[in-house]
């Protein structure tokens, strides 16, 4: 609870509608898919609520958002952002932290489509902004999380892998300016906004030096360096005709494929092959969605119910090596042409086409276009977490996932997390094949403590995989304690990143907890 | 000897540390008569390094006698000067002889080299290997390509540039503290060696973790550190070329075909030249410039190309049929050809390296005008920029433009090139009046000098907001807190030292 004339300082700026501090409403912010990964990590029991905030406020614009952050400084409360919010990652890690719920903030501010830019507020989905760029046949770049989460988020303070990257790219390598809340409640525009005469969005470089270098890494700081309350994202092309036609009801929908769509499931033998063909096909330049899920994935992204993933399981013990392409085009010449490529590399390569083989019903083209395979991963238990998540090329994704089975199979044997056979992962591909990273989705029973546990003990161990066997730094380096085990690895750049920090943010004002914390506190 | 000289050459080698007035003249006159430095300075040294242990030395008695380093990779001249001090107590670093190409990775579409590789050395080695390089427009063969990425030099091909600071992706760097740092997948675990033998090919320029730091070096002038070596993303060589031109008299004539081949992610070398700029990457002679010039339309938009075997026969069909069909509904004549100029001529121009730079060619003098803004802003800025020409009296057949999608196609470079004979005293006078005036009134326009060099630097951060500079002056104090680096560029004074 927040003393009265803290909480009366930020009443004033947002309003007594926009704050609280109920028990009710600060529980919800609590409550976080994998919290309880968070709190086994902890060394607490691994309950599905993390830290409660001291309170929630929902500021309504950038001008408020500072109002709150320079409040904060006042009377050394930290913050911590939060705006389509999917993971615990976005809890505070504190009690005397305040969560800034950013969803009032929620406008396209402007569709660019001749330079296929946007600039977007924190609330805005994936789905809204692919929804409206498509009506300039341009499309947006959506994480693996999905289509309901913040684009904003993804690119200026997450990750962002998605389905679609080897066409759309990885977000944080899409951003081209920002408007930023520092932890002092200074306001800076990053890049072509950033100048006084005709500031625009399309360039978030310079003058001189980039700021985007202490904004975030391959990882984002998670709110650790302040409030991004604006983002300019590059969009892309959309793979076909910009048709939308649903019908039916949950969970029994239709799309209508638009036309110049194909999707295909080509069968590889072993990793080898599969990492040949994912190479080729990328050299080709022709997929929109170009990515290796494991067999078992692979038929859970097209399963509706647990039921029928099973049933496909057992009826498809011939996929091993699976690789999923999705081509789009404008034309029908467009169209001839890439087909033609596909059936000449699934030759060249020698893979099998398995697409007729499997159940894959219309909604999944939806589904592909608008990235929302990562939610099968639910089915099975209702849990999952990722391990490793790496990122440089496809040959070290392959390397990872080969050493990876043994260690996951060991977990399996003990009955700690779901039985995959030990492969279940995700290995995408990054624009056209340049870089690749994968990442080990892993099921395990949240109500079972043995089995959060010894997820958690699983996952610490395939971080210490990454750092034994060189296979890079995994995407979940977060927080004091793993930045300074890690860093000492990987040329001590803790301490350059804690100098930031420091810098930036000498009182920790920005909740650190999932970023780094300042040293220099007073 | 002064202490400095003597201190010097314990870390390089007598044969490296260079006092003599001609060698400092050869140096300072790299940059002396460019418009872009208001008060040349000399430096008092130069050292020749090879080694980045003779880096990290050289910064940490930087910092203990507080003197300025100026890093110099490229043999050739840096037409913006970016090597000019700014601070009389500077000795250059020359790094030219840096030059080993480290890896060639075709598997990995990558290589990996030392800041004095120049482009002449590198273009056999990765074409051998089948890969072509993401270049500027015809880059002087002797320039290094470690510079061109870390100034973010434009690259001519923008469907392959995802990211504004593509083609560079890992570095290793010496931070003005003398520091040795490695950027992106690089910083490991592991050594490159240990690296490389787990399947990663410093591919990932992200990080390590939550932060980019090879974007605080990169469009740095040098002065946030000093890169050792880079990982630089290449693609691969087409075998079958083809190049499509569409001509105009007005600029905006091009830019709507242009933006739809963006979007549809169609061509490699996309750009608009002038038909100056164009006749000059073409011909060598400033007569046969001026001949071919008066032959072609003002405006130039060129389009490659470019497929491989086996499938790159039915690429190549599939995209001119496409690029006719946008073509003829937009009502724009597409050509196969140039009168006057050969499809083979143009060909030259990609994946290649010139000895006799371009903009020299026409009359031997070039100052360059250029920023970051988007396509359809183009046609404002060469008006205003046409209307300032027009009132300083400088001839307006002199004057280059180069127009260079990047990005994707989400913003563009917008180049003026202010050609003049240097030496006929009156017209470059009136060419550096030109340059001034033009420059502040282009910034002053909205144009994005997104790469401040020299006086353009004091002028743009005083077109940003404070807090911008601020946050600058917070990096550079984390990574070079006493300011040895290229003291005094940029928006890092001398008086912060």
């Amino acid at each position: 609870m927040l003393d009265d004339n803290i909480y009366e300082a930020f009443e004033q700026i947002v309003g007594p509608e926009n704050i609280s501090q109920a028990p009710a409403i600060i529980d919800t912010y609590a409550f976080q898919w994998a919290a309880e990964v968070l709190n086994v990590l902890d060394g607490k029991p691994p309950a599905r609520y993390y830290i409660r905030p001291a309170a929630v406020i929902l500021p309504g614009s950038v001008e408020e958002v500072q109002g709150v952050v320079k409040v904060c400084n006042r009377y050394k409360i930290s913050f911590k952002a939060f705006s389509t919010g999917l993971g615990p990652w976005n809890c505070v890690s504190s009690t005397n932290t305040v969560q800034i719920d950013l969803r009032r903030m929620n406008k396209i501010i402007k569709i660019d489509a001749k330079n296929m830019f946007a600039v977007i507020e924190p609330y805005v989905s994936g789905a809204q902004l692919q929804s409206e760029t498509m009506k300039f046949g341009l499309n947006c770049g959506m994480p693996g999380a999905g289509p309901q989460v913040s684009p904003l988020a993804s690119a200026t303070s997450m990750c962002g892998m998605g389905f679609t990257s080897a066409s759309t790219g990885f977000a944080g390598r899409s951003v081209l300016g920002v408007e930023w809340v520092l932890p002092s409640g200074e306001l800076l525009h990053v890049g072509s906004i950033g100048i006084t005469n005709d500031p625009d969005w399309f360039s978030g470089d310079g003058p001189g030096p980039s700021l985007r270098g202490i904004m975030r890494g391959f990882v984002g700081a998670k709110s650790g360096m302040g409030i991004f309350t604006k983002v300019a994202v590059k969009l892309y092309p959309f793979p076909c005709k910009p048709e939308w036609k649903v019908t039916g009801e949950s969970p029994n929908y239709e799309f209508e494929i638009p036309n110049y769509l194909k999707l295909y499931v080509i069968n590889y033998k072993n990793w080898d092959e599969l990492a040949n063909a994912l190479r080729r096909f990328e050299e080709e330049e022709i997929g929109f969605m170009c990515y290796h899920l494991s067999a078992s994935a692979t038929l859970a992204g097209f399963a509706k119910t647990r039921e029928e993933l099973v049933t496909q399981l057992a009826s498809h013990g011939r996929l091993k090596r699976p690789l999923t392409v999705m081509i789009g085009a404008q034309t029908e010449r467009e169209f001839e042409y890439k087909k033609q490529v596909v059936e000449a590399l699934i030759q060249e390569t020698g893979g099998k086409d398995y697409t007729k083989k499997l159940k894959i019903r219309s909604i999944s083209y939806a589904e592909g276009l608008r990235c929302m395979y990562g939610f099968h991963g639910f089915l099975i238990t209702g849990a999952f977490q990722s391990t490793h998540g790496c990122m440089d090329n496809i040959d070290n994704s392959v390397h990872m996932a080969q050493l990876n089975a043994p260690l996951k199979k060991k977990f399996i044997k003990k009955g700690v997390i779901i039985d995959d056979q030990g492969d279940g992962l995700w290995l995408a591909s990054f624009e056209r094949g340049h870089m690749a990273h994968c990442e080990m989705p892993t099921m395990y029973n949240v109500n079972i403590t043995e089995s959060v546990e010894g997820f958690v003990e699983y996952a610490n161990a395939c971080d210490e995989m990454d750092l034994e066997e060189h296979l890079g730094l995994p995407f979940f380096i977060l927080g004091d304690k793993k930045h300074e085990w890690a860093g000492p690895h990987c040329m001590n750049y803790h301490i350059w990143l804690r100098k930031i920090k420091e810098s930036f943010d000498p009182q920790n004002i920005a909740d650190p907890g999932f970023y780094i914390s300042s040293k220099k506190e007073s | 000897m002064t202490d400095l000289q003597a201190k010097l050459i314990e870390i390089v080698g007598e044969q490296n540390v260079f006092k003599d007035e001609d060698v400092l003249e050869t140096y300072y006159k790299r940059y002396a008569d460019n418009f872009l430095v208001k008060s040349p300075i000399k430096p008092k040294l130069v050292v020749k390094v090879k080694k980045k242990e003779d880096i990290q030395e050289i910064l940490k008695l930087a910092n203990a006698q507080n003197f300025s380093v100026v890093p110099v990779s490229s043999k050739a001249v840096d037409p913006n000067a970016s090597d000019a001090p700014h601070s009389e107590n500077t000795i250059i670093l020359d790094l030219t002889e840096m030059n080993q190409v480290l890896i060639v990775d075709r598997k990995n579409r990558m290589c990996m080299i030392e800041p004095g590789v120049s482009f002449g050395q590198l273009f056999p080695i990765v074409k051998k290997e089948g890969l072509r390089l993401l270049t500027p427009l015809l880059p002087a063969c002797n320039k290094s390509v470690v510079t061109t990425a870390l100034e973010r030099e434009p690259i001519t091909i923008p469907r392959y540039q995802w990211d504004s600071s593509d083609p560079l992706l890992c570095t290793e760097v010496v931070f003005g503290t003398g520091d040795l740092f490695r950027t992106g997948s690089a910083a490991g675990p592991g050594t490159i060696e240990e690296q490389r033998a787990s399947g990663q090919a410093q591919k990932n320029p992200l990080g390590p973790t939550q932060f980019d730091p090879f974007r605080i070096i990169q469009g740095a002038q040098g002065t946030i550190g000093i890169v050792t070596w880079i990982s630089l993303k290449c693609e691969l060589l087409p075998d079958t070329r083809k190049i499509l031109y569409v001509q105009a008299e007005k600029l905006e004539n091009l830019l709507d075909f242009l933006y739809t081949l963006l979007k549809r992610r169609f061509g490699d070398e996309l750009f608009i030249v002038n038909n100056l700029n164009l006749a000059s990457l073409i011909r060598e002679t400033s007569a046969e410039i001026t001949k071919l010039k008066g032959k072609l339309s003002p405006w130039t938009l060129i389009i490659g190309l470019g497929g491989r075997q086996p499938y790159g026969q039915a690429k190549l069909e599939f995209l001119e049929a496409e690029l006719n069909d946008i073509a003829k509904e937009q009502g724009i004549q597409l050509l196969n050809e140039i009168e006057n100029i050969s499809n083979e001529d143009v060909i030259k121009i990609f994946d290649n390296c010139t000895k006799n730079p371009w903009k020299l060619r026409y009359l031997g003098g070039s100052q360059d005008i250029f920023f970051l803004t988007t396509l359809d802003k183009t046609p404002r800025f060469i008006d205003t920029f046409n209307k300032i020409v027009e009132s300083t009296q400088f001839s307006k057949d002199d004057i280059g433009v180069y127009i260079q999608p990047l990005v994707q196609g989400c913003n563009c470079h917008c180049e003026f090139n202010i050609y003049y004979n240097p030496s006929d005293t009156n017209i470059k006078q009136k060419a550096r009046e030109l340059f001034e005036k033009a420059s502040i009134q282009l910034m002053d326009q909205g144009a994005f000098f997104s790469r401040p060099y020299g006086i353009w630097a004091e002028e743009m951060y005083k077109r940003v907001s404070p807090v911008v500079v601020d946050s600058l002056q917070k990096v550079k104090a984390i990574f070079d807190p006493k300011n040895v680096l290229n003291r005094g560029a940029l928006c890092f004074k001398e008086e912060s030292a």
